[in-house]
C-alpha cells in the first residue's frame, strides 16, 4: 500500500498535538459511556415524563428540567470547556506559525491538478458571521481558517476521519441517477473539500467543483487535493446563489450545511440546487435528524448546540420539514432514513432526491 | 475577548456570550475548568515521557540515575521558568473569567 500523504496541518510542539489528543479523548468520554451522560439524563427525563403524565412539550420544558439537575448542568460545563480548549490549542499552535503556515498555501494555490477559483470582489452575507462551534472568527475571517477548521474537525469526530474515512463512506452511498450518467458534480459548501475528493475517486472521468463562500477554506481545499492528486475545481461562490447555468450537474451534493443556514437560505439553496441539477440527477443530503425523531435528550442538546455551541439555525432546521421543502422544489426524495448515530458524526439523516 | 458579541446572525436561536456559568457560581465553573485543564497538562506530560522512555530504552543511551542528578545550565533554567509559566497560565486563565461582581 503507497502511503496516504498528511494533509493535516502540523501543529508547532509535540505538548499541542498531546493537548488536543486529550480533548479528543476526553469529548469521547463525555459524549459516550465514559461519563454516561445522554442515556442517564434520558432516563430521568422519560421518568419525569411519566411522573407527570404527559409528554415533554416544547424545549423550554426540557432544558429547565435537564437545569435542575446537578448533572445536567456539569454535562453543560464539560461540553463548552472541552470545545473551548479546542480551540484554545489550535489556535496558540498554529498562531506559532503563521507565517510559515501562510506561505505554504501560497506555494499550493497556482499548482495543479484541479484548480482555485477565488473571487477578489466576494461580499460576504451577514448571516454567515456567526462563529460555528465557536470556532475563533468563524469560517473565513482568518486567513488560517481552514487550518483551524481541518484540525478541529478531526477532533470533533473523535479518530472517526483522521484520514477522511467518513466521507469517503458517505459519498460512497450516494445512489447514482438512474440512467447512470455522471459527467458533472457539485460538492456545495465543500469547506475543505473532503467530500469532492472523494467523488473524483468514486467517479473518476467525472468533472467534480467544491464551492463555499469562504476563501481559507477553499486554499486549504485545494492544497489538500494537489497533496493527494485529485483533480477538483474549487470556487468561491454561494451555495444559495451559485451562478452556474441551468441543469449542469448530475449529482449535487450537501454534507453537513443545511443546519448552519437561516431558514431563508434553506429554501433559497433547495431552490438554487433544483435549478443546478438536471433532470434525472440526484441532489444528496446529509444532515442533522429532525426534531420529531429525537429523544428528550437530544432534543436537549439541540437547544443547547445552538445557544452554546455557536448552532444558531439548527434549531430551526431540525424543526422544520425538509421533505416538503424538497417536494416544492421539484424534488422526488427516494429516501430519508431516520438518523443514527453515525459515530463522531452524531444522529444524521440522509435525503436522497432525484430531480424530477 | 469580545469576539463572541460581534456575530450578525440572521434570526435563529441567541447566542450565548463569553463565559456562561452554567453551575450557578462562577468559582464553580472555573474550578472545574481548571480540573479539566490540569488532566490535559498530566497528560501531555505523560505522553512526552513515554515517549521519551521508550526512545531512551531503545538507544540504551540513559540510565535513570542520570535523570534523577540533572542540573540545568542557565539557559536550561530559563527555559524551565518559561515553561513553568505557560503551565500556570493554562490551567488558572480561568481565574480572569470570574466576574468581579456577580
Ligand atoms: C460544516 S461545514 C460543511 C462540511 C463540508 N460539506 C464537508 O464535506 O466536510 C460548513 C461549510 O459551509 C460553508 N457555507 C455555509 N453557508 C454557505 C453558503 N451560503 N454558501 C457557501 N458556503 C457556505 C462554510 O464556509 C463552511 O465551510
Amino acid at each position: 500500500m503507497s502511503a496516504v500523504p498528511e494533509t493535516l496541518p502540523a501543529l508547532a510542539e509535540r505538548a499541542d498535538a498531546a493537548y488536543l489528543d486529550f480533548v479528543e479523548g476526553f469529548r469521547e468520554y463525555i459524549l459516550g459511556k465514559g461519563a454516561d451522560f445522554e442515556d442517564r439524563l434520558n432516563e430521568a427525563l422519560l421518568a419525569e415524563q411519566v411522573r407527570r403524565g404527559q409528554p415533554w412539550g416544547d424545549v423550554e420544558q426540557i432544558r429547565e428540567y435537564v437545569h435542575s439537575l446537578p448533572l445536567g448542568r456539569l454535562r453543560d460545563r464539560l461540553s463548552r470547556t472541552q470545545q473551548e480548549m479546542k480551540w484554545f490549542a489550535l489556535r496558540r499552535s498554529f498562531e506559532a506559525q503563521r507565517a510559515e503556515l501562510l506561505a505554504e498555501l501560497e506555494r499550493y494555490d497556482t499548482r495543479g491538478p484541479g484548480r482555485l477559483e477565488l473571487d477578489p470582489n466576494f461580499v460576504h452575507p451577514p448571516y454567515v458571521n456567526v462563529h460555528f462551534h465557536l470556532q475563533p472568527g468563524g469560517y473565513y475571517k482568518d486567513a488560517l481558517s481552514g487550518y483551524l477548521y481541518h484540525y478541529g474537525t478531526k477532533v470533533f469526530f473523535r479518530g472517526d476521519n483522521d484520514h477522511d474515512e467518513l466521507h469517503s463512506k458517505l459519498v460512497a452511498r450516494v445512489p447514482a441517477p438512474a440512467d447512470g450518467r455522471v459527467e458533472r458534480i457539485l460538492d456545495l459548501a465543500c469547506s475543505i473539500g473532503q467530500s469532492s475528493t472523494a467523488f473524483r475517486r468514486r467517479f473518476p472521468n467525472a468533472d467534480v467543483t467544491g464551492i463555499d463562500y469562504s476563501a481559507p477554506m477553499l486554499r486549504v481545499a485545494h492544497r489538500r487535493a494537489v497533496m493527494l492528486g485529485d483533480e477538483v475545481t474549487f470556487a468561491q461562490r454561494l451555495i444559495e446563489k451559485t451562478g452556474y447555468a441551468e441543469g449542469q450537474f448530475d449529482i449535487t451534493f450537501a454534507f453537513i450545511v443545511f443546519h448552519e443556514l437561516p431558514l431563508r437560505i434553506i429554501h433559497e439553496t433547495v431552490r438554487e440546487a433544483a435549478r443546478v441539477t438536471r433532470r434525472g440527477g440526484i441532489f444528496a443530503i446529509y444532515d442533522f435528524t429532525g426534531t420529531r425523531d429525537k429523544s428528550p435528550y437530544q432534543r436537549y442538546h439541540r437547544w443547547f448546540d445552538a445557544r452554546h455551541n455557536g448552532e444558531p439555525y439548527s434549531q430551526d432546521f431540525c424543526d422544520c420539514d425538509m421533505n416538503a421543502i424538497l417536494a416544492d422544489h421539484g424534488f422526488e426524495v427516494a429516501a430519508a432514513s431516520v438518523g443514527q448515530r453515525s459515530g463522531g458524526a452524531g444522529y444524521m439523516t440522509h435525503w436522497f432526491a432525484t430531480r424530477v | 475577548m469580545s469576539e463572541l458579541t460581534q456575530q450578525t446572525p440572521e434570526g435563529g436561536t441567541p447566542i450565548a456570550g463569553e463565559n456562561p456559568v452554567y453551575l450557578k457560581d462562577p468559582v464553580l465553573d472555573a474550578t472545574v475548568r481548571m480540573v479539566v485543564e490540569l488532566a490535559a497538562q498530566v497528560w501531555i506530560e505523560r505522553e512526552r515521557r513515554i515517549t521519551l522512555e521508550s526512545l531512551l530504552e531503545a538507544q540504551g543511551t540513559l540510565s535513570r540515575a542520570a535523570i534523577e542528578s540533572f542540573k540545568p545550565d542557565a539557559a536550561q533554567a530559563a527555559a524551565l521558568k518559561r515553561e513553568r509559566a505557560r503551565f500556570i497560565e493554562d490551567v488558572f486563565k480561568e481565574l480572569r473569567r470570574i466576574p468581579p461582581t456577580a
